[in-house]
């Protein structure tokens, strides 16, 4: 990883997955990393390369399912789309998420 | 519950792995063309496209390494992968593979083997209830204290403790005996008996598996004889019949209805009566009767030591609190009694009661052969350490491609697991004939043989061994890979040349080690050696060669105690049996005594002066025996002063001879012959006259000697009477001879022991010699096993520093100096070594101080030739190296390379 592209926190690459799959339903990894992109406006430059063992990771876990299809090009790929635990999971997460935002928050703007 | 799922799925992906990679290619790749295909429709030219596709990606290779991580095992993978590449190594270097597979295999199987008794014998609990509370409950006279640790139990003390104790959950007491038992009465055989009080076996926890426990009624006086019969007593007395309980059986004589029988499992141990006390051949206890007592021991209060008592300790209470207020109380008691003597309690852990005989010698065989696998990974240690050395490329090209250190020490340190393994399967393997041939070594009185196994505890045991040996003999080369500079290790020429001088330095103490190891074991061993040759080429005061020994029980209704005749009845059949044997052939004397010959002090009396009183408790404690005027010829024990016995005695027969001990003790610098002694005789107020001299003798075990007072049998004729036959005969035909006599004259008496003396005083240093044979093959073991390993270290340097030979030989250097040379590198470890195995043999020799007999820890001897022994073992080995070094062809030597 080049040193100017900043670190992503695993939660938070594993968040931004189940948020993009659970607005946009069914993608393969390719349409994920370019979301991922777009939202972030391009702050978080992440390689795209790294989605892959997160993917890996939340599916091992539950939170999503794959099954291979076919794009709009008609190139086979692999598409994911969120599970049921998923679904529960993403409250709980953003929840999480929120809790440690607004703390890391506290921390940084100056108390008056 | 997410780890499960995790887990479920890295465990399903291992097993269809290549499909998974597939997938995660075709994946990628999708990934690749999609974003080629957007940057395509975004204008861009071919080539450009990719290249941008790529760069937005990452490293390909990382994310394919990064899944599978996230996908499988990594360390399991990677394990298996150094595991391949270990067994790779190891098939292509067979011959040292086979070195240590068989050296570890020994060693771990001896050790194995070693610990599998100690742990049968020793560590392994009782199948009783709560074993662990169980203790063995003694009586300390402080009077005797320096003579006898503790002593046995008196029966009105166990009631008053039994009933005031708060540490105590109960108390049983017993006395262990042998009765005779025959289908007919005829020619019994005698097995071992206990009579117990009644809670005997609700101490224990165990529950008769025929039939009832013993009740408070079976112990009152006059109440119908009853008995518990173990389990193998019932298979071998009454052949099993469920149907026995109720049904007489005639023990001893006398009949006893059968209430019960003992669970398969149960087999209760001798325990010694005091630890001064041998216990003579051990008999399993197949019979259990409830304790009796007669009228004399239900009032002694300060005499009749003659019972075992055993308690269970209250859960939560320790040992120490037990035996502090148990101490207390019997201390209260003495004085408010006004008892004579001072007397306290001591507790021992019943498991550790059980074996206390023996444990000494087994914790330092377990020592031994320990030392002797250290020894053996000291070996392996340098033969891996050589090995690392021509590795050293390897490692450092694994260096180079960025692996972590933890993974390089890991790979070396794969081929020592790999190694230990094998060697410790092997090693258990052969623990179960070594087992087996230890048992067959070990003294057969040890208690628990039976029980001694390769079990689930020894196998852990075994394991845990092989791992510390593969820790041991692995981690210092494994280490070693870090120090590895991968420059000058790739840049190198010949591995040869890359860290000599710090190999041989490590090379180097390891050898120390080595010896340090290797004489510790040899001073030990020879201490051992030289106590064991003490005790059998000391003067004994007898001579056990030519003489036979048959040991007769009067243990039949017509030697009832309540008989009036009996003191004639017994007399009669001594005189009757003395004057049979005398006659069979080839017998030049027949002797007789109270007391088998080695088997411990028995009757233990203080000597009684009516002319000389002294405060009870300050008398000297002496053994009684009663004997017939041919003892002493027969025994060959010379008489130092006064007179023998005589057949002129019979008619008055209070005539006595004192060994030279009680002599000094009993008679300090005053004439003996002619003074009196008194309360000697059971039941008899007569003095008795001293009228002779007899020499110390180790009559009652080759390590004891001590006072004795020996008196006709016509005084007094006891129970338990041991003939001395000497006799041109050969004991083996003796012995039939010997058993039709007896048997012709009484066939109702019992015959527990009937041998050659000779034997009797091999048994009677079973255990001595038990230790001193294993001890002196583990140092044998040691010292070869050293042997090697200079050897190996020596003859691998040299083999290193051919060309430097070669190079010396070329510029003149001679022969002698070169040989000096190595002989120099081996003599600065060893002697070294020698040192400081010398310091820690001082420190360590103390722990055996109580296994050897007259022989100082500092023995001169011992360790002067244990040291001889190892230099010379040294220098043998290092001198095949130097020579060989010596006549190295420098032509030769500077070719190669």
């Amino acid at each position: 990883m080049s040193e100017n592209k900043s670190d992503v926190l695993q939660g938070t690459l594993d968040l931004m997955i189940l948020k993009t799959v659970e607005s946009m339903g069914t993608l393969h990894g390719y349409a994920i990393a370019r979301r991922i992109e777009q939202v972030s406006d391009n702050a978080f430059s992440i390689n795209q390369g790294t989605i892959y063992p997160a993917l890996l990771r939340l599916e091992q876990r539950g939170w999503i399912k794959s099954e291979w299809g076919m794009t709009e090009t008609n190139r086979r790929a692999r598409f994911y789309s969120l599970s049921r635990i998923g679904r529960k999971k993403i409250e709980e997460e953003t929840e999480n998420w929120e809790r440690i935002a607004a703390t890391m928050a506290r921390f940084l703007t100056p108390s008056n | 519950m997410d780890w499960i799922r995790i887990l479920l799925t890295r465990i399903s992906s291992l097993l269809h792995r290549r499909q998974l990679d597939a997938d995660l290619d075709d994946e990628l790749r999708a990934h690749i063309d999609l974003a080629i295909a957007e940057n395509l429709n975004r204008g861009m030219p071919p080539e450009d496209a990719r290249i941008a596709a790529l760069r937005a990606f990452g490293g390909i290779t990382q994310t394919r390494e990064a899944y599978r991580n996230q996908r499988g095992f990594p360390i399991f993978s990677q394990g298996i992968g150094d595991l391949r590449f270990a067994l790779r190594q190891l098939r292509k270097s067979p011959g040292f593979s086979l070195t240590a597979i068989l050296t570890l295999a020994l060693g771990i199987g001896a050790v194995t083997s070693v610990f599998t008794v100690v742990n049968g014998v020793l560590l392994k609990p009782f199948a009783f209830r709560d074993p662990g509370q169980l203790v063995v409950v003694r009586e300390v006279e402080d009077e005797i204290r320096s003579h006898a640790a503790s002593i046995p139990d008196n029966y009105r003390h166990y009631l008053r403790l039994k009933q005031t104790s708060r540490t105590l959950e109960d108390a049983a007491i017993f006395q262990e005996h042998g009765v005779g038992i025959s289908p007919d009465g005829n020619r019994p055989n005698l097995v071992g008996a206990l009579d117990a009080s009644s809670n005997f076996f609700r101490i224990l926890g165990v529950q008769p598996i025929l039939g009832r426990d013993f009740a408070e009624t079976d112990s009152v006086k006059g109440a119908p004889p009853v008995v518990l019969l173990s389990y193998s007593g019932w298979q071998t007395f009454l052949q099993g019949n469920p149907k026995v309980i109720g049904q007489t059986m005639t023990i001893g004589g006398f009949p006893a209805t059968v209430i019960g029988v003992l669970p398969p499992g149960f087999r209760f141990p001798h325990l010694s009566l005091a630890p001064w006390i041998a216990s003579g051949p051990s008999r399993e206890i197949e019979i259990f009767e409830p304790l009796t007592l007669n009228d004399f021991t239900l009032k002694q209060d300060a005499g009749a030591f003659n019972f075992n008592v055993i308690a269970r300790l209250k859960t939560g209470v320790s040992l120490s609190q037990a035996q502090t207020e148990l101490d207390t109380l019997q201390k209260a008691y003495t004085l408010s009694a006004h008892l004579p003597i001072h007397l306290g309690i001591a507790l021992t852990p019943f498991t550790q009661d059980v074996a206390s005989g023996i444990s000494g010698a087994l914790w330092v065989l377990l020592a031994a052969v320990g030392a002797v696998l250290l020894i053996a990974c000291v070996n392996l240690a340098n033969l891996q350490l050589a090995r690392a050395v021509s590795s050293e490329r390897e490692i450092a090209v694994r260096a180079a491609l960025g692996a972590s250190k933890f993974r390089l020490v890991w790979a070396r340190l794969t081929e020592s697991i790999l190694l230990a393994c094998m060697g410790g399967a092997a090693g258990i393997a052969l623990a179960f004939s070594g087992v087996r041939l230890l048992v067959t070594l070990v003294p057969s009185d040890v208690p628990r043989l039976h029980e001694v196994q390769v079990n689930s505890p020894v196998l852990l045991f075994a394991v845990a061994v092989s791992i510390a040996a593969a820790l041991l003999f692995g981690i210092l080369p494994a280490l070693r890979s870090l120090r590895v500079h991968p420059q000058a290790a790739l840049q190198a020429n010949s591995s040869r040349t890359v860290n000599t001088q710090e190999g041989r330095q490590t090379r180097s103490v390891l050898i120390g080690a080595q010896v340090a190891c290797t004489i510790v074991l040899l001073i030990v061993t020879a201490l051992a050696l030289r106590s064991f040759s003490r005790l059998l080429h000391q003067d004994r005061g007898f001579d056990s060669s030519h003489v036979t020994l048959a040991q007769v029980d009067l243990f039949a209704p017509q030697y009832d105690d309540k008989l009036p005749n009996v003191k004639a009845v017994k007399l009669a059949f001594a005189d009757r049996a003395l004057a049979a044997l005398a006659r069979l052939p080839g017998v030049q004397s027949v002797a007789l005594t109270s007391a088998a010959p080695l088997t411990g002090e028995t009757w233990v009396d203080d000597l009684t002066r009516p002319d000389h009183p002294v405060a009870d408790g300050k008398r000297p404690m002496i053994n009684v025996r009663w004997i017939d005027p041919e003892y002493l010829s027969t025994m060959q024990t010379p008489l130092v002063a006064g007179r023998n016995i005589s057949a002129g005695d019979r008619a008055n027969p209070y005539v006595a001879l004192i060994s030279e001990t009680t002599a000094r003790q009993g008679f300090p610098g005053e004439n003996p012959i002619g003074r009196k002694l008194s309360d000697i005789v059971p039941d008899d107020s007569h003095f008795v006259t001293v009228i002779g001299v007899v020499a110390d003798t180790h009559i009652n075990g080759l390590r004891d000697s001590s006072p004795m007072v020996y008196l006709p049998y016509w005084a007094y004729t006891p129970w338990t009477l041991s003939f001395l036959v000497r006799s041109s005969q050969s004991s083996t035909a003796l012995i039939p001879e010997i058993r039709r006599t007896l048997w012709g004259l009484d066939p109702q008496v019992t015959i527990p022991t009937l041998l050659s003396m000779d034997q009797q005083v091999s048994d009677s240093v079973a255990t001595d010699r038990f230790q001193a044979v294993v001890l002196a093959s583990f140092g044998a073991a040691g010292l070869f096993l050293a042997l090697l390993g200079v050897y190996g270290v020596l003859a691998y340097s040299v083999s290193l520093r051919q060309q430097e030979f070669g190079i010396r030989i070329a510029l003149g250097s001679g022969k002698a100096a070169l040989m000096r040379l190595v002989l120099l590198q081996a003599a600065y470890p060893v002697f070294a070594g020698a040192g400081i195995g010398l310091a820690l043999a001082l420190l360590t020799v103390r722990w055996i101080r109580s296994l050897l007999y007259q022989t100082p820890v500092l023995d001169p001897l011992a360790i002067g030739c244990s040291i001889l022994l190892l230099f010379a073992t040294a220098a043998v080995a290092a001198l095949v190296p130097a020579r060989h070094a010596a006549s190295i062809d420098p032509m030769r030597a500077l070719r190669t390379d």
